[in-house]
């Protein structure tokens, strides 16, 4: 065996996914009797498969058994490199921040409705990733979200979470009536 | 069938949805151009995050919105790749070989016309294709019961699962994977609750909707946000100039278009093959033919033509096996199968019977839409050149609230949206380690019927299962028979692959 190949039968992240394939394939075996529900009463007949609810449920885990074993075989050649090493700081900075962006809208757009929510993170992401024409940043947080809600709203007849006019304005405030008119639109 | 094919004229010619119909097809025509001719956005981000725009209007306007949005993403990543040699899509790779060249011979507006005549011609040809093919294949189709169904979705998967992924047995894993997650939920034959670990919103199964959008559409997003956004390209890069395509040139290239559209037609048939293949057999194709191969990557109008039309005529012949069989060939069509799902129209033998006109209604707007491509094309060649220079800081957050808002209408469910940022990052993760999710995807939509489809077949042969199959369905033995042979030839192509390109993807 040369020295080459001897280093690429090395230990790397497909042999480390294919013992965790293999360890979920065993998983998913021992599960399978206790998250599977049993017919209460068995009646036969033409309705009746022969085939058992665990049956295919062992199969999918009999898959995943022998193909983890047969991946953690070819593993050892393979020489893929792992892209997640790759990531700088910047890369995992950006992904993180997205990711926090991400859970963050789906809070504002639950609480402040959708226009606003949407508006918040248009701004915020956009300029983190480098728009500085805030002018124009604002207007597309606005206006953008404003259509989408629009469009989904009235020719699609669906639903998006509108802005809670009660809950965040006084009745008392000058704006509440217009933003309630709108709101009662459907405009946002 | 033919009956089915009249009255296919007869829903689309309804007076009351034509006119919509074409307009949802030219605004999806429209918008996957502009998104194909976007650098690192690609068709199926497209196709994913405007899915959920098709499932609250009529099938005859969500689909054939999506078909268009489909056509026009495979054609508008020839825009980038002619003017800056940056392909906006990877069907588009093998037109950066003449493109740019072209260009830069101040050549890029005939360049850029007769990719699109080559691309409209392709698609028109090959959607004709599919028509014809599509009414026999169903008939044929039909005549199959549970036991064949079973063996062909299994089939189909494994060559799915072999051609989408450099390492044969990641494909398979992640269609294990896939089968296991379609698993949660209820049983498909007693209901049963299985695998719901006491989790009340996933009692009912993972909804597809989230999963394809968090899957195919935020990797894209996370690949693009990876370093923060330059813009690179200036708008002077993206001016179309030069002379106009002439007639003769267009007919020069004739004997091109044709041989590609062939080979398009041929791959768009084959599940999971795709356009990016398509695009290089057709070009290679074109070179070899050719009595200057020399020309070839100099800029070559043929080399821009070929690929050009292979790529696009993949794209009707996609749906042969998807509305036939129910299998989707590819990651494109995956969202098809969600558009058509969610409207209570499982693609299979059994929809071509129960719809078939409706069907057919859908593939003959499909050949009509090739008219308003030709149209929208040729006047917003300029517009999407420009397309390349928008900021991206603006446009992966309006991409990010059409995914969220596509995925709350869906259900109004906010659990919904979890589901979405974690198959997101399940599909970028895959991304960064060499998984295909493609086969997930597959694995999850055909893993119920299959798995039905095997309950009938073992009450069917009422534990007599090998006499069964082989004395009373010789069809479904045929496909049991084949499909370890298929497997073990995939497995080859899959080390000699790897041998060839040092192990890797």
């Amino acid at each position: 065996m040369t020295s080459d190949a001897e280093t690429a039968k090395r230990i790397n992240f497909n042999t480390i996914s294919a013992v965790v394939f293999t360890a979920l394939g065993i998983v998913l075996f021992l599960i399978i009797p206790h998250h599977i529900d049993k017919p209460l009463i068995n009646l036969g007949g033409a309705g009746q498969s022969n085939l058992d609810a665990e049956a295919f449920p062992q199969m999918v885990a009999g898959m995943f058994v022998l193909l983890g074993a047969w991946y953690l075989f070819v593993s050892f050649s393979l020489r893929e490199h792992n892209e997640l090493r790759d990531l700088n700081v910047e890369a995992v900075t950006n992904v993180v921040v997205t990711l926090v962006i991400m859970a963050a809208y789906v809070w504002l757009m639950l609480s402040l409705g959708f226009v606003a929510g949407s508006a918040i993170m248009i701004f915020t992401m956009s300029t983190y990733f480098g728009n500085r024409n805030f002018v124009l940043g604002a207007l597309v947080s606005i206006v953008v979200p404003l259509v989408v809600f629009v469009l989904f709203t009235k020719p699609l007849v669906t639903s998006l979470p509108p802005f809670p006019v009660d809950e965040l304005i006084p009745e008392s405030s000058i704006i509440y009536k217009p933003i309630k008119y709108l709101s009662n639109r459907s405009i946002f | 069938m033919f009956e089915a094919f009249l009255g296919g004229f007869g829903i689309l010619f309804n007076p009351e949805t034509v006119f919509m119909t074409f307009v949802l097809m030219a605004a999806g025509l429209f918008l996957g151009m502009f998104v194909g001719a976007l650098p690192g956005f690609t068709t199926l981000m497209a196709l994913a995050i405007l899915l959920p725009i098709s499932f609250f209007i009529h099938p005859l306007l969500g689909i054939p919105f999506l078909l268009g949005v489909y056509k026009g993403g495979i054609y508008g990543g020839s825009i980038p790749a002619i003017l800056v040699s940056m392909p906006g899509t990877g069907a588009a790779v093998a037109t950066t070989f003449d493109g740019p060249a072209l260009t830069k011979k101040g050549q890029g507006r005939k360049a850029l016309e007769i990719a699109l005549f080559a691309s409209v011609t392709g698609d028109l040809t090959s959607d004709i294709v599919t028509i014809a093919l599509i009414g026999p294949i169903a008939a044929v189709a039909l005549l199959m019961g549970p036991p064949e169904l079973c063996a062909v979705l299994f089939m189909a998967l494994i060559v799915i699962a072999g051609t989408s992924s450099g390492v044969f047995v990641k494909g398979l894993l992640m269609l294990a994977v896939g089968l296991f997650l379609a698993m949660i939920g209820q049983d498909p034959i007693g209901a049963l609750s299985r695998f719901s670990f006491g989790i009340a919103e996933i009692e009912a199964g993972i909804p597809l909707l989230p999963m394809l959008i968090g899957l195919f559409a935020l990797p894209e997003i996370f690949i693009s946000i990876e370093k923060k956004i330059s813009q690179i390209i200036q708008s002077k890069d993206l001016k179309v100039s030069g002379e106009r395509l002439t007639w003769a040139e267009f007919k020069g290239c004739g004997r091109t278009i044709a041989r590609s559209t062939a080979i398009g037609t041929l791959i768009g048939v084959i599940p999971g093959v795709g356009q990016v293949v398509a695009a290089f057999m057709g070009y290679a194709a074109a070179k070899s033919a050719s009595k200057t191969p020399e020309k070839f990557g100099t800029g070559e109008l043929e080399g821009v033509a070929a690929a050009e039309a292979a790529n696009n005529a993949v794209n009707g012949p996609t749906l042969v096996p998807l509305l036939t069989l129910g299998i989707p060939g590819d990651n494109l069509t995956v969202i098809l199968v969600g558009a058509f799902i969610a409207h209570g129209l499982r693609p299979g033998p059994q929809l071509m019977q129960e719809q078939g006109a409706l069907v057919f209604a859908i593939l003959i707007a499909m050949v009509l839409a090739n008219i308003l491509f030709i149209f929208i094309g040729y006047l917003c060649i300029p517009l999407f050149a420009k397309v390349v220079t928008i900021r991206k800081s603006l446009l992966l957050p309006l991409t990010l609230i059409f995914a969220f808002a596509g995925t709350w209408v869906f259900r109004s469910n906010p659990y919904d949206l979890a589901i979405l940022v974690i198959f997101g990052a399940v599909g970028y993760l895959a991304r960064k380690l060499h998984f295909n999710v493609t086969p997930l995807a597959m694995g999850f939509i055909l893993g119920p019927p299959m798995e039905y489809a095997l309950g009938q077949t073992v009450t069917l042969a009422q534990d007599e299962m090998f006499n069964y199959i082989v004395f009373e369905r010789p069809i479904a033995a045929v496909f049991v028979v084949a499909t370890p042979i298929i497997t073990y030839l995939m497995w080859r192509r899959s080390v000699r692959l790897r041998r060839q390109f040092g192990a890797t993807d």
